[in-house]
């Protein structure tokens, strides 16, 4: 098992390195140069050149590239030329923001598609299972957007049940944070179920062909709890899967809900940084947000581990 | 001297604002009401306060600047200059210099007390080269602030002003004043924990979500203000923004034309009020005149007359937008009876385009965003009519400014913003040699016009040169205006005292509740 773990966090290394230069390369080919949005109008030639030389703008590429890695190495992310505040800073001030609201996503994700999962796989193909299973299809096929605003229109404007925008701590309030992350995390939630609930499903139908549950039947022993002991479990590990990946699609989701129900996350502070070119914190956060999927990965990884011993044991 | 007793008479009003200001308001049409909490629904996260961090405010910043800090003088109703710390003020009689006597008594929130030297001392950190400052490409015209007595600065300009007083009106990086004391002692802090002379003092700000400001107990203005708290708070999704509006989590939200919708379905809400303000300046472009089509008269011409604004403006906005004739605007004080806009006329400009006898094809850049297309296909459409053959070139907001500067564009769209006093712009925009010529236009009568406006003091000598300017700027058609200024914000009914939006800024800090 230690060597299966060596091995998994050896192959993260290139990966990460490779993150940080894609993140690089990327927020240093977005158009605009970075002294021209700073100067705005006044961007004459002389400032420019002034100012590009104060913020090493005119050093090539490859060397601010290592010159940033250096820097990361050592734990400094850099400063915002806007706020003056650390990525570091404004990373540990909104992630527990984004980390809320897709735990509570992939939760309520996960409550809603669970058990239509084992409905739908008790009885493929029946009417219940094809209807759900159509739902699924227009349930992907609905944007966030449109979702949040609909939601937004129903729950907080016409019905006056939820907030449409805000925040509080947790810390402070703990039932008016929930309040608040309700509708943002459904938005969410409402395009993970789908997913899961096929994934699930179809694992399921593949597991209630297995002979043991035909041994299980055969002794008598009830369909639910058959479902729920027997055929749950063997089936989860494409959903563990998909639970991590999701993870990423998630983040991407965060962009998009935390932007209209006006969370303080991290999808926010990109989507802001994008905006205004503040590339110092882009760089930042979107290494450190990708280093952390690549670490639920990893995690994942090990669930496998947990789940199936033949991984672990590398026979797989 | 003629020139003084003018100057006399030009400031009297003045004088009797200031002492009007002191007193209560007696008997007015509505009962101000103190106390009470509103939450603003701004458009952006505001980034802090401190100028050397900062460089420049933007809208979302201008309302908090506007509680927090206090400016030496405010634009009153009828956008004359008005005191807030300056009491009074009197000018050299060439302009050059301007002397403003400082209100007496004042405290920042930290107990610091107001004084020229701590306004100088604002003045010289954002100057000073030294602090790199961004902001310090605002005050190229001011050579130095001196402090000669404890409540008197002067500013020595390089270039003069006859209306300096209502150009520092604006709540910007530039103008609020900061407690020298706050940002020595808080250092690197200091840019989320600004400390002004204002009616509110920052309470607490959560980044990204709210800015809790609570009623300054001591402030200069007795009775002033009115709401015990305000709260701002980011809502970037116009959607959304409105939707908290609607179910009454937000009091009053930024918006604009773009959001056209939501601001005829507030029009018709009993429960919503819509302010709007009809700002100075416009929407513009500048044809690069040294550049082939447009080195000739008759195709910038040509392109003007087919341009339908009141179409164009249902296309974009559902008739919201407001068409331009001249770079003024109704909300300017310069109205003139001929700002020699030249008419919509396809025939007319068919003619012209024929007799130019050249195909007429070119490139305009618009912003790669939706509304930038829009606009850019509707004049492809316009043009085609005419029989020129428009390329629309989409490019990121921020590569406007350096193509602009670099000349690198055939046409291209800019904005003239809403000030007090048109000279800033137009000098920049029109004097030939300026970095902002756009239009690569020299023209000795229109240098003479824009010199001769800046150092006259009589409004409406300057109202004829201004005049004389669009007329002669409308028939070469080097510039031309879309659309003018139109700022808004909608809130709730109960909302009451909202001051114009000069410069756009929602500017809460004499609102109260009914």
């Amino acid at each position: 098992m230690l060597n299966f773990v060596a091995r998994r966090l050896l192959a993260i290394l290139p990966v990460l390195l490779a993150v940080s230069l894609l993140t690089f390369l990327i927020a240093s080919l977005l158009p605009g140069d970075l002294a021209y949005v700073i100067l705005g109008d006044q961007a004459t030639p002389e400032n420019v050149a002034a100012l590009r030389r104060d913020m090493g703008l005119d050093q090539p590429l490859w060397w601010r590239y290592l010159s940033w890695l250096g820097h990361v190495l050592q734990g400094d992310l850099g400063r915002s030329f806007r706020t003056g505040q650390t990525v570091l800073q404004a990373v540990a001030e909104r992630i527990p923001v984004s980390l809320e609201l897709m735990l509570m996503a992939e939760f309520i994700g996960l409550l809603i598609g669970v058990p239509l999962a084992i409905a739908c796989a008790a009885r493929a193909g029946g009417a219940f299972d094809r209807f759900m299973t159509g739902s699924a299809f227009a349930m992907l096929s609905m944007p966030s957007f449109l979702m949040a605003i609909l939601l937004i229109y129903l729950f907080a404007v016409e019905l006056r049940w939820l907030p449409a925008t805000g925040y509080v701590p947790f810390t402070e309030e703990p039932l008016a944070n929930l309040r608040f992350f309700v509708l943002p995390a459904l938005t969410l939630a409402l395009a993970e179920w789908p997913g899961i609930m096929r994934v699930l499903r179809s694992d399921m139908i593949a597991t209630l062909q297995e002979d043991y549950i035909a041994l299980a039947k055969a002794k008598g022993l009830k369909p639910a709890r058959i479902l729920f002991v027997h055929a749950l479990k063997p089936s989860s590990l494409t959903l563990v899967t998909v639970t991590g990946i999701n993870i990423g699609r998630l983040l991407g989701g965060t962009l998009i809900v935390e932007s209209i129900f006006a969370l303080p996350g991290i999808g926010r502070l990109l989507v802001g940084a994008i905006y205004t070119r503040d590339l110092v914190i882009l760089q930042g956060v979107v290494l450190l947000v990708a280093s952390g999927f690549v670490i639920v990965n990893f995690i994942v990884d090990m669930l496998y581990a947990v789940l199936d011993p033949r991984i672990r044991h590398g026979h797989a | 001297m003629t020139n003084l007793a003018a100057a006399a008479r030009k400031h009297a009003p003045i004088f009797l604002v200031a002492a009007f200001t002191l007193l209560p308001p007696a008997g007015p049409a509505q009962a101000q009401k103190a106390g009470g909490s509103i939450t603003v629904g701004q458009e952006l996260d505001i980034p802090g306060f401190d100028p050397l961090k900062v460089g420049v405010y933007d809208t979302s910043t201008f309302t908090a600047a506007a509680a927090i800090f206090d400016t030496l003088t405010t634009l009153d109703e009828k956008g004359e200059a008005a005191p807030k710390l300056a009491v009074s003020w009197t000018h050299s009689d060439d302009y050059m210099s301007w002397t403003f006597k400082l209100r007496e008594g004042v405290k920042f929130h930290d107990g610091t007390p107001f004084n020229a030297q701590a306004f100088k001392e604002n003045f010289d950190r954002q100057k000073d080269p030294a602090n790199k400052c961004r902001c310090a490409f605002y005050i190229t015209n001011v050579k130095e602030v001196l402090a000669p007595d404890e409540y008197t600065v002067v500013y020595k300009l390089t270039d003069p002003s006859v209306n300096l007083p209502s150009v520092i009106t604006i709540q910007s990086q530039n103008n609020a004043v900061h407690s020298p004391t706050a940002w020595k002692t808080k250092g690197d802090d200091y840019n989320r924990n600004p400390v002004g002379t204002g009616p509110y003092i920052l309470k607490s700000w959560t980044a990204g979500d709210r800015m809790v400001l609570e009623k300054n107990p001591d402030y200069w203005n007795k009775g002033r203000p009115y709401l015990d708290r305000i709260i701002l708070k980011p809502l970037p999704d116009a959607q959304s923004r409105f939707a908290s509006l609607q179910s009454g989590e937000a009091d009053i939200i930024w918006d604009d034309e773009n959001d056209a919708d939501n601001i005829m379905k507030a029009q018709k809400d009993s429960k919503l009020t819509v302010h709007t303000y009809k700002g100075s300046g416009a929407a513009v472009y500048a044809f690069n005149t040294k550049v082939a089509p447009f080195d000739d008269v008759r195709v910038r011409q040509a392109l003007v007359m087919a341009i339908d604004r009141p179409k164009m403006s249902q296309a974009i906005s559902n008739g919201l937008s407001r068409p331009a004739t001249n770079p003024y605007g109704d909300g300017s004080w310069v109205k003139c009876k001929d700002d020699g806009a030249l008419p919509f006329d396809v025939e007319k400009a068919k003619a012209l385009i024929k007799d130019y006898g050249k195909p007429v094809e070119f490139k305009t850049l618009v912003t790669a965003t939706p509304r930038g297309r829009m606009i850019g296909q509707v004049l492809q459409q316009f043009w085609k009519r005419a029989g020129a053959n428009m390329e629309i070139e989409q490019v990121d907001q921020a590569t406007i400014p350096p193509r602009a500067f670099m000349r690198q564009f055939q046409l291209i769209p800019w904005r003239i913003v809403d000030l007090a006093d048109p000279d800033p712009q137009m000098y920049a925009n029109f004097r030939s040699g300026s970095p902002l010529a756009l239009a690569n236009f020299a023209d000795p009568e229109l240098d003479r016009l824009l010199d001769h406006s800046r150092v006259t003091a009589d409004p409406a000598a300057r109202i004829e040169d201004y005049c004389a300017i669009s007329r002669l700027i409308n028939k070469e058609a080097v510039w031309f205006w879309t659309f003018q200024n139109t700022y808004y914000a909608l809130s709730s009914a109960k909302l009451k005292g909202f001051p114009k939006m000069y410069n756009g800024v929602i500017d809460v800090s004499t609102t109260w509740l009914e």
